[in-house]
């Protein structure tokens, strides 16, 4: 089956041209960006931990990959979780502090984390909700908000956060990459991203319910490089394929909303998945 | 004979429709009261590590602390300057490098006197995490003279993504008030000088009229239990009017007396006599089915102990002074309407089908009044 090649290249070349746009990006994403759509990802205090290593774990909140630690709610965890080789286990969680918790990494191979969060309820003024749609690629949420005359309404939401976090841990012959962790809505990456060669793509699944989701804005987004920002819609079978041209922590985030459950007391429904990994020497021309 | 028996019977439930009908609309009004205060918006966003303290040392000087994750800060300072990111510093690197950006970090901190922005001093200071785990903390100083004669001040940090807390206190000893914000969101306008009391005559009689109604329903069983013997003494309409009458302006008077310090007696005196008097009007209910006058004047003496007993449960709500009058009176009728909702709805369950059959004494009278009576009994016991 043909696979559509989604990877979106960046248009800035020079130093000078990628420092402006970073400041650009930065700048909207601090004063522009309605409150409502921040990403949430985990940040391990490593992604390359030695064997026995114990690594704390961060839940950061922000824009771009800027974010600002969150305490660890206990009223919000749903999961939070690693899994390895030797099945999955609970994270030592931390309630109320930041790191929100704690993970002694033994076996080799890469560790998969998670955190699910139970739904939190807000409400958003009209052009806000309308603006994060738009930039979250939620197209049929705002066609089916025009068609009921709904545009200028604000919405009542319930969001819930699905990330995950790949670590990895001993020789690089271990050849076990990430894992389906049951999430909501999650993300998959097809390939261990610690083993892809300079000229592979990595193939990333979302999956809404452990089904396909096909349609989704999917968006990978570089530390180092904010406004080197790839992006794809997922095929027929919920994939895309991007190739990471950057070393360092690569995020990757989708955004899917369905109408809130009727005892919900909200319209709609949103799950933010996010993956994180760190990428060291993957291509030959990383810089372009 | 029949025909007049009719007409009594007629006038009798036109009377009873009129209590009835006053006691629910007191009903009615007192759940909109209580219903309607504050429908308020739920919003949850998710908790950050960032937190900001604003002392105002009496009007003269100010001092916010803006405490924070150092490195995260740090990281929005670089990018928002276009500079490279240093990842992994020393608290000392990390605050050297902060103060690098004090003119960026200014432009997303506003401290703004009646909307005239401050330009503070600012100080800054990173010290370790809390624990091995912890990343380290930068605490920002802010601190200025307040101009002379501002009376509010505004808030707003756009530095953080979460959701965080500003505390304000008006002098060191003051207790913080806490107000929970966006990053980028404007603090609600607060008073520099402690609010003057508030004014707020409206707000003042909802609040005493809706605690004078759950004083009695669903709050006070003893002064239900007494008004439900009050009513079952007779089932005419007169007779309740008469010893409801005699309750009310009793309990006003002691209640009044007792909140200017005019008179004052011991819970230890008055609860368990609250309970005698309840014991008495039910065990009198079964001997004697007509009003006379000494019910009366003895519903009357009642309902001074009872006033004395809702002065006790006033006081515990510390009355606002500048609103007293106000307060006292509503609370007041607030008891009344909890009282006559008590009536009402006796009537509407047992005297408005049977208060003139003539097994209403044997089957209901009787068997309620010993109920009532017993329980009082068993509170007058338990509170001597």
């Amino acid at each position: 089956m043909h696979m559509r090649h989604a990877m979106i290249s960046s248009p800035w070349s020079s130093s000078t041209i990628r420092r402006l746009a970073r400041l650009v990006v930065t700048g909207l994403a601090l004063v522009e960006v309605p409150l409502a759509a921040h990403d949430m990802w985990i940040e391990p205090a490593t992604f390359f931990p030695q064997s026995g290593q114990i690594v704390s774990l961060r839940l950061r909140v922000g824009q771009d990959l800027l974010g600002d630690p969150l305490l660890l709610d206990p009223s919000l965890v749903n999961q939070f979780v690693v899994s390895d080789g030797d099945g999955v286990r609970p994270v030592v969680r931390r309630d109320g502090r930041d790191p929100a918790g704690l993970v002694r990494l033994i076996t080799p191979g890469v560790h998969v984390i998670g955190y699910r969060s139970n739904p939190s309820t807000i409400e958003i003024p009209a052009d806000t909700f309308n603006q994060y749609l738009k930039e979250e690629g939620l197209d049929a949420v705002s066609a089916q908000r025009a068609r009921r005359n709904e545009t200028r309404a604000p919405a009542r939401e319930i969001f819930s956060r699905c990330a995950k976090s790949l670590v990895f841990s001993g020789a690089a012959a271990a050849a076990q990459g990430d894992r389906p962790l049951g999430f909501t809505l999650e993300l998959v990456a097809e390939r261990n991203p610690y083993q892809l060669r300079a000229d592979q793509d990595l193939p990333v699944r979302l999956t809404y319910e452990s089904r396909p989701l096909a349609g989704a804005l999917v968006v990978a987004i570089n530390r180092l490089n904010p406004a080197d920002k790839v992006s794809a819609r997922t095929d027929a079978d919920g994939r895309v394929r991007f190739r990471l041209r950057h070393d360092g922590m690569w995020l990757i985030k989708a955004v899917h909303m369905v109408p809130a459950p009727a005892d919900a007391h909200a319209e709609w429904a949103s799950f933010w998945a996010s993956l994180t990994f760190e990428m060291r020497n993957p291509s030959a021309g990383t810089n372009e | 004979m029949t025909c007049i028996a009719t007409k009594a019977r007629n006038h009798k439930i036109r009377s009873g429709l009129r209590v009835f009908a006053f006691s629910w609309l007191s009903c009615a009004a007192f759940a909109s009261v209580v219903f309607s205060v504050g429908a308020a918006v739920l919003i949850a966003h998710e908790l950050g590590t960032t937190r900001v303290a604003i002392l105002l040392n009496d009007g003269r000087t100010y001092d916010v602390d803006v405490i924070t994750d150092a490195a995260a800060l740090l990281e929005k300072l670089e990018a928002s300057s276009g500079e490279s990111p240093l990842a992994g510093l020393p608290p000392d690197r990390l605050r050297a490098r902060i103060e690098q950006f004090g003119e960026q970090f200014r432009r997303r901190v506003a401290l703004r006197f009646d909307g005239a922005e401050a330009r503070p001093a600012i100080a800054y200071a990173v010290s370790p995490g809390a624990d091995a785990a912890a990343s380290p903390i930068a605490t920002i100083h802010l601190s200025g003279q307040i101009p002379p004669g501002a009376t509010h001040l505004t808030w707003r940090y756009a530095w953080t993504f979460a959701s965080y807390a500003v505390t304000v206190r008006r002098t060191a000893a003051d207790n913080p008030t806490t107000e929970w914000l966006e990053g980028g969101q404007s603090s609600a306008a607060v008073a520099l000088k402690a609010p003057a009391p508030a004014a707020d005559r409206f707000g003042t009689a909802r609040r005493y009229l809706a605690l004078g109604f759950t004083h009695i329903v669903p709050g006070g069983l003893d002064h239900v239990l007494f008004v439900l013997g009050i009513y079952l003494l007779s089932g005419r309409a007169r007779s309740i009017l008469w010893q409801v009458s005699a309750f009310t302006l009793a309990h006003s008077i002691t209640l009044g007396l007792s909140m200017y310090g005019l008179v004052s007696a011991s819970p230890r005196i008055v609860e368990p006599l609250i309970a005698v008097s309840i014991a008495y009007v039910a065990i009198e209910n079964i001997f004697c089915a007509e009003l006379k006058s000494w019910r009366v004047a003895i519903v009357f003496v009642f309902g001074l102990l009872h006033g004395m007993g809702f002065a006790g449960a006033l006081k515990e709500l510390s009355l606002p002074r500048s609103e007293f009058v106000t307060a006292l009176l509503t609370f007041n009728i607030g008891v009344e309407a909890g009282q006559l909702a008590v009536i009402g709805t006796a009537f509407l369950l047992v005297g408005w089908y049977s208060a003139d059959r003539v097994w209403y004494r044997r089957r209901v009278v009787v068997p309620a009044s010993m109920l009532i009576a017993c329980t009082a009994v068993y509170w007058t016991i338990q509170r001597l």
